[in-house]
């Protein structure tokens, strides 16, 4: 147990000790999408779906701070020990591949519940938010960034170079997130064929929509529904971030 | 009868155009220290990356004190201690004690242990006074030391090291050289793998003389040379290597 908690250390010591460069940076950038969309120019939006604009959109910007802040640690922190040769460390430990890829999981856990908080606090500064189902807020936070670390994990083992994890973020994170309602509700983009297609086949639009029923207590998708595909995204990808640490993918020659 | 610590059984590794280990069979008696040699790709950082399971066999297997390297890897993990061939130290945000005490973290060695272990390998491998420095701050010398140093936080029994004296000055390599000797005296197995024959004439009880893969020669320097009527280890490495070639 003292590996597995000397790992998890390393993994949350590497976003805190260098904080001004993973912490700071995303809060802010999320502050600012708060206070241009949400303030500027959502007062002259109205109500979505029975909330303020700027309320309707910080669950969804709260959950893309979550997404981004657990995949970016888990798959920085995994590629740069590859790239430096420091993975051998834990390789030639006693680590079970299970505890290395639960400790660089849960690393990239705790930096993407630790910015949602910061962005949590900032929505509460600016607006109020009524938590009406906070168990399920907590539980949606911890699995959509276990499911969203354990991608990390795989894109940190998978990827061939730096430009590989951008790649992950701007071509799939970035448009799934986007894409899935963080600033517009179905009803909004109704009659925008392409928009609207696009945002209903997009499961973040479920999980999105879930995490906004339970902080906000709207009702536009079905809260249950979001949470089964965050979960179940989450354990699909924690079993193959696992099995690719069992194989030694791009670990072991 | 004595289980040997390190014993490399029928070993054999293939990559796609190169055979890397080719039926590689060697046992190591505990608490010996054993040189392993050959030109440049002959397999000897392949050999030892098997025991560690940095390597995966295509073929054989290593046991270490009867204790399959593949199968029983945790096990084994806990009796070896590592230092590379390049300088693989964690320099993305540890200073030079906290990479010791990480080290001996992932070995299971609790903070209070692992604190007092650094300590005193650092004063020993003279980088007490580097002990709050990054790895970027010290020299070439200072990380092989470090490497070394690391590679004995959890007290090893076996010590395997690749090449570690490599780009060493005169005055680095000796002051290594003694302190394998001091390990060796405590009753620890090394197995290490170098370029300098003269290093393994004098540090190592038995070498292995390795080409493409394939174990060319086993036995004690001096019974080598004896063998192949030469005086020095490295006479007899050549005229191996070279009748081999032929």
């Amino acid at each position: 147990m003292i590996g597995f908690l000397t790992l998890l250390k390393r993994e949350v010591m590497r976003f805190i000790k260098d904080a001004l460069d993973t912490i700071a940076p995303p809060t802010v950038d999320v502050i600012l999408y708060m206070l241009i969309f949400g303030l500027a120019l959502g007062a002259r939006l109205g109500e979505v779906q029975g909330v303020s604009y700027i309320q309707f959109m910080m669950p969804g910007l709260i959950l893309m701070s979550i997404i981004r802040n657990s995949f970016y640690n888990p798959a920085y922190s995994l590629f740069q020990s590859r790239w430096d040769g420091n993975i051998a460390d834990a390789l030639s430990s006693p680590l079970s591949y299970t505890q290395m890829a639960l400790a660089i999981i849960l690393g990239g856990v705790a930096r993407g519940l630790l910015v949602g908080v910061l962005v949590l606090i900032a929505a509460l500064v600016l607006t109020n938010l009524p938590f009406a189902h906070p168990i399920l807020v907590l539980v949606y936070g911890l699995s959509v960034s276990i499911a969203f670390a354990g991608l990390g994990c795989i894109v940190g083992l998978c990827a061939k170079n730096w430009e590989g994890i951008n790649t992950v973020n701007v071509f799939l994170l970035d448009p799934l997130v986007l894409l899935g309602g963080v600033f517009y509700s179905l009803e909004m983009v109704r009659g925008i064929a392409v928009i609207e297609s696009l945002t209903r086949l997009n499961p973040f639009t479920y999980i999105i929509g879930g995490f906004r029923g339970a902080l906000l207590g709207t009702t536009e998708a079905d809260a249950i529904i979001g949470l089964i595909l965050a979960l179940g995204l989450g354990v699909v990808l924690v079993m193959l971030s696992i099995l690719l640490f069992r194989v030694g993918y791009h670990l072991k020659a | 009868m004595i289980v040997p610590a390190i014993s490399f059984q029928h070993l054999r590794k293939a990559y796609r155009n190169l055979i890397a280990l080719d039926d590689l069979c060697l046992d190591l008696q505990p608490g010996e220290f054993f040189g392993l040699l050959g030109p440049n790709g002959a397999g000897k950082t392949t050999s030892l990356h098997t025991i560690i399971g940095l390597v995966k066999p295509t073929a054989g297997r290593v046991l270490i004190k009867d204790l399959d390297a593949v199968r029983d890897y945790r096990q084994v993990h806990r009796l070896v201690g590592i230092t590379f061939q390049e300088f693989v130290l964690d320099a993305q945000f540890l200073n030079v004690r906290e990479i010791l005490i990480y080290q001996a973290g992932y070995f299971g060695v609790s903070p209070k242990h692992a604190g007092s272990r650094a300590d005193e390998l650092l004063q020993q491998f003279a980088l007490w006074d580097k002990r709050a420095s990054r790895v970027q701050e010290l020299s070439g010398g200072m990380k092989r030391r470090l490497m070394l140093a690391k590679a004995l936080m959890h007290d090893p029994e076996i010590l395997i090291l690749d090449e570690p004296t490599a780009g060493a000055d005169v005055e680095l390599r000796h002051q290594i050289w003694e302190m394998l000797q001091d390990f060796h005296q405590q009753g620890k197995t090394i197995l290490l793998t170098t370029h300098y024959l003269e290093e393994a004439e004098r540090l190592c009880e038995r070498v292995a003389i390795l080409q493409k893969g394939r174990l060319l020669a086993v036995g004690s320097p001096k019974e080598l040379a004896r063998q192949r009527d030469q005086h020095r280890l490295e006479d007899v490495f050549l005229e191996l290597i070279r009748s081999d070639k032929q």
